[in-house]
């Protein structure tokens, strides 16, 4: 259909590059739930009903709720990119499709506000933590924003960003870019990041940005999308041209610098600020091979939950190197926890979402060890659901970090 | 007048009462993404997708489709390249949550499986056993050992471990008349009669729904390795990989790739190989001393023939990267060319080099640009017809030129498929590939599915069936 070639651009030609392989599928999270025995509910059969609309060979109409629904059903874990020979850039077609309309106003609308209400709470964050502590609390929260009454809702903390430097001291200038959660949901980890590089000679601050803006990626509210991607970059490259390094402690705030902005953007401004674009752990593993940090002597088990943007990120291998020279023995666990970001919060998703992540949860349910991940809502989920304790690499890595 | 009955109210409300109302759909969504394979032939709904769960439910569907004369395809992973889609609608059976491994027979080496299950999980499960099923083809992550069963697929490996068919022991199928048979023994050899076993392997649907197959087993070799060597043209690639299957040596897999495509690959994947008119992949699977010893001639006979550049992967990251290389062919291709047609003809082994030249001067001829790579040490070449704009009538340019290559293979006794089957897109090559034998063929189908409601249109055309 017409409102598709026109709607895609250069996007319709990835879906008419599906060869149908069904690779994707073979990897994909919501592919391989219980409700995808369906194949319009997976990956291929995604590609497949698109092409039949640009090909018209169906009466599909991409405009309607129920295709809609079944395109969300692509929560862009990225998975997929990893396998797919013709190289479709699957989750950020379906960012597009979406684009084009069919989806629910009222959460694009809470959306396109969301960092702004979300810093709001932060700032309230006790009134907030009283509100969605109570059962009407969180029926008022899933019917203005959709969140599932019984989804895990992290708890409010003051704003990270209130309590470090606004601008470099002393030091290495480190410019942390620091998203919506550890922003205002973990700030006790973000300070303990800052406060761990300071004393390694770093100087942590937070210049003036905005939050990374993945979920208005993946609901296609792309305009707003780029705009805040816009505003963060030339942010952040003031702070590179100062001859800072940009930090991030969470996979998502990286994926948006490394790989979102720049194809979003396609300009040279977002190249150089992903190019600067730093992780906590792969400082430490820069300080650990530079010799200037070790680690002490020492055991332990744990299972490292490989999240699916420390995959697409490639930060996995890494993570599961700095375990082991830590003195860890390390269970590694690929399955998909079935959160991603927000989608298995919300009301739509949520049973969707536990089916979804059933397979890793009956795998680590009553685990003696903490379960490490880098990720902050997939962390959420598994302690919730699985019922463990949950770690970021950070905090499994400090206690056996010696400076020399 | 039409021959095929439509799915009717009365069908829909029978399937659901076999099967409940979760286990079929009709919807448009459902029915497209059913509608194709991975073969470029279009779309082809089915009228209902349907899920049985037991053996009895997919004879019973089959008993009343052929009553009601409704066509009944069945869809495993659907990435079959031969084209099998419903083109004349019907119920497609989907295999999908017939998906488990029934039974591991450790001590008998074999299995027994439900057809839905995939490649790639069967061999994940026997790992602890230190088993594992070897045709491996490339679609090995979503392609169904129902669907490989059904095309005799095989992958890298035949070269040593043989395809599909030799692996079958037995199954369990549902037929037209509504029976549901066990064929086939627990045993590695026999002799007792006429082999329907080895028969129904390859029949692509049309003579029978598998819903559960018993395979032999392989023991996972102690030891592999992998060499990668290049040759200054075709020829001398080719005449190494003959020595080395003349010579007998014992090679697991023993894989061709032109010039064109070693330099697609090596920009692709950015390994920085040397320019050359060949390449060629061999590995070796067993005790460690054996593969040392067949490797150490296998690098004589390449040298003799010119081979340079001879690069050695002992452990498993090394020998990954060098067979990245060979399952970047595909991808490369991809990258360049918007049309794509892969030839899965094979060829006896003395025709290897001219097979080769063949696909260019048909290429050259038909004003399109083609590549190959292949199974060599079975004979089997995958050229890949490219071009480099979309549309029907470039589409029709490569099956012409694809085409006839097919005749070419026909013609100095080979096949038009190694692999991948017969479908829709080689029918018409039926008789010609079987020119003393085709009416025994029709036989066959006429005596197991007289009404043709099994996968009509695929292999055979309809009329000529019921004709
Ligand atoms: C990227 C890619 C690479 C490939 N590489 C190879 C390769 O290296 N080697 C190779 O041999 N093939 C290859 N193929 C082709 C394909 O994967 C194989 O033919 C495979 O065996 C098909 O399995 P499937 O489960 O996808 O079958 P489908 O495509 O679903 O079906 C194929 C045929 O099998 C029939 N069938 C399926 N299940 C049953 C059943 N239970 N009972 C009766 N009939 C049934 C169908 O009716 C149809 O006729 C490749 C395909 C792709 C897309
Ligand atoms: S991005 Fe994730 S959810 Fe979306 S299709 Fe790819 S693997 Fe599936
Ligand atoms: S992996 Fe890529 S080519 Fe294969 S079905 Fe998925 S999108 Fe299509």
């Amino acid at each position: 259909m017409d409102v598709l070639w026109e709607g895609l651009g250069e996007y319709s030609e990835d879906i008419l590059r599906c060869i149908r392989c069904g690779f994707c599928n073979s990897v994909c999270p919501t592919s391989n739930a219980s409700f995808s025995y369906m194949a319009s509910k997976t990956s291929r059969g995604r590609l497949v009903m698109l092409q039949s609309i640009l090909r018209k060979s169906s009466t599909i109409n991409p405009l309607d709720r129920e295709f809609r629904r079944l395109i969300d059903l692509c929560f862009g874990c990225r998975r997929c990119l990893e396998v797919c020979p013709a190289g479709v850039r699957i989750p950020q077609l379906m960012w597009r499709v979406r684009s084009l309309g069919g989806g629910g106003g009222r959460l694009r609308l809470m959306l396109k506000h969301y960092g702004a209400i979300e810093k709001t709470a932060s700032r309230i964050h006790r009134l907030s933590n009283l509100i969605l502590g109570s059962r009407l609390g969180r029926r008022i929260l899933q019917t203005l924003a959709g969140i599932d009454s019984r989804a895990p809702f992290p708890r409010f903390s003051p704003p990270l960003e209130s309590m470090i430097k606004q601008s470099p001291g002393q030091g290495r200038p480190l410019a942390y870019f620091i998203d919506i959660f550890t922003n205002y949901h973990e700030s006790g980890l973000g300070l303990r990041v800052a406060g761990f590089l300071e004393r390694l000679g770093y100087s942590v601050y937070a210049p003036v940005q905005r939050e990374a803006g993945t979920p208005l990626l993946e609901e296609g509210l792309l305009e707003e999308a780029k705009q805040v991607a816009r505003f963060n970059v030339s942010s952040l490259l003031r702070e590179v041209e100062r001859g800072a390094r940009i930090l991030t402690s969470s996979p998502a705030a990286y994926l948006a610098l490394k790989r979102d902005y720049p194809e979003l953007l396609g300009d040279e401004d977002s190249r150089v600020v992903a190019e600067n674009t730093v992780d906590v752990l792969e400082i430490i593993r820069e300080e650990v091979d530079g010799g200037r940090i070790r680690f002490r002597e020492g055991r332990g088990r744990l299972i490292y939950h490989s999240s699916c943007f420390s995959k697409a990120t490639g930060m996995s291998g890494l993570i599961i190197g700095l375990l082991e020279s830590a003195g860890y023995s390390v269970e590694v666990r690929e399955e998909c926890c079935g959160i991603a970001g927000m989608w298995g919060m919300m009301r739509e998703h949520y049973e969707e979402a536990l089916d979804v992540g059933s397979r890793l949860f009956s795998k680590i349910r009553g685990a003696d060890v903490p379960v490490v991940s880098q990720s902050e809502t997939c962390r959420l989920q598994i302690s919730h659901h699985a019922g463990v304790r949950t770690l970021h690499p950070f905090e499994a890595l400090l206690g056996r970090i010696q400076s020399r | 007048m039409r021959y095929f009955s439509r799915v009717s109210e009365n069908d829909l409300d029978f399937l659901e009462g076999l099967l409940g109302s979760r286990n079929l759909s009709t919807r448009e969504e459902e029915l497209i993404a059913n509608s194709i394979d991975a073969y470029q032939g279009g779309f082809h709904k089915p009228e209902v997708v349907v899920w049985p769960e037991e053996p009895e439910q997919v004879s019973q569907i089959l008993r009343y489709c052929n009553e009601r004369r409704i066509p009944v395809y069945t869809r495993g992973g659907g990435t079959g390249l031969s084209g099998t889609t419903p083109i004349h609608g019907g119920v497609l059976i989907s295999t999908v949550k017939m998906n488990r491994i029934i039974e591991v027979m450790d001590r008998d080496m074999q299995v027994r499986v439900q057809p839905g299950l995939i490649y790639e999980r069967l061999n994940k499960e026997l790992e602890s056993h230190g088993l594992f099923f070897p045709p491996d083809p490339a679609s090995a992550s979503y392609c169904t050992i129902g669907g490989m069963v059904a095309c005799n697929a095989s992958g890298l490996k035949a070269v040593k471990y043989g395809t599909t068919r030799d692996y079958v022991l037995g199954f369990q199928a549902a037929f037209p008349d509504g029976s549901l048979r066990r064929v086939g023994f627990h045993t590695f050899k026999y002799s007792t009669g006429y082999d329907l076993v080895k028969m129904m392997v390859g029949s692509q649907g049309t003579l029978g729904v598998f819903t559960e197959i018993t395979l032999r087993l392989r023991t996972l070799p102690e030891h592999a390795e992998t060499i990668a060597a290049f040759f200054p043209s075709i020829r001398l690639a080719t005449e190494t990989i003959y020595h080395i299957v003349r010579r007998g040596l014992d090679v697991a897999a023993l894989e061709f790739m032109d010039g064109w495509m070693t330099r697609a690959v090596s920009e692709f994947k950015g390994l920085g190989f040397p320019e050359a008119g060949a390449m060629i992949l061999v590995e070796s699977h067993g005790t460690r001393s054996a593969v040392r010893e067949t490797l150490s001639r296998v690098r004589d006979i390449i040298r003799e023939h010119g081979g340079f550049g001879i690069m050695e992967a002992e452990d498993e990251a090394s020998r990954k990267r060098l067979w990245d290389a060979r399952r970047g062919a595909y991808p490369a291709t991809l990258r360049l060319a918007k049309t794509l047609v892969i030839s899965d003809i094979i060829v006896p082994l003395s025709r290897l080099a001219e097979a080769v030249e063949k696909a260019y001067e048909i290429g050259d001829r038909h004003g399109v640009k083609v590549y190959c790579i292949g199974h060599f040490g079975d004979g089997n070449i995958h050229a890949h017809w490219c071009a480099e704009e979309r549309g029907d009538e470039v589409l029709r340019k490569l099956h012409e030129a694809n085409d006839e290559y097919s005749l070419y293979a026909i013609s100095v006794g080979g096949a038009v498929s190694a692999e991948h089957g017969i479908g829709t897109e080689k029918k018409k090559f039926l008789r010609l590939q079987h020119p003393e034998a085709y009416d025994l063929l029709l036989k066959v189908k006429r005596m197991i599915d007289p009404n043709c409601i099994l996968s009509p249109g695929i292999m055979f055309d309809v009329d000529e069936v019921i004709g």
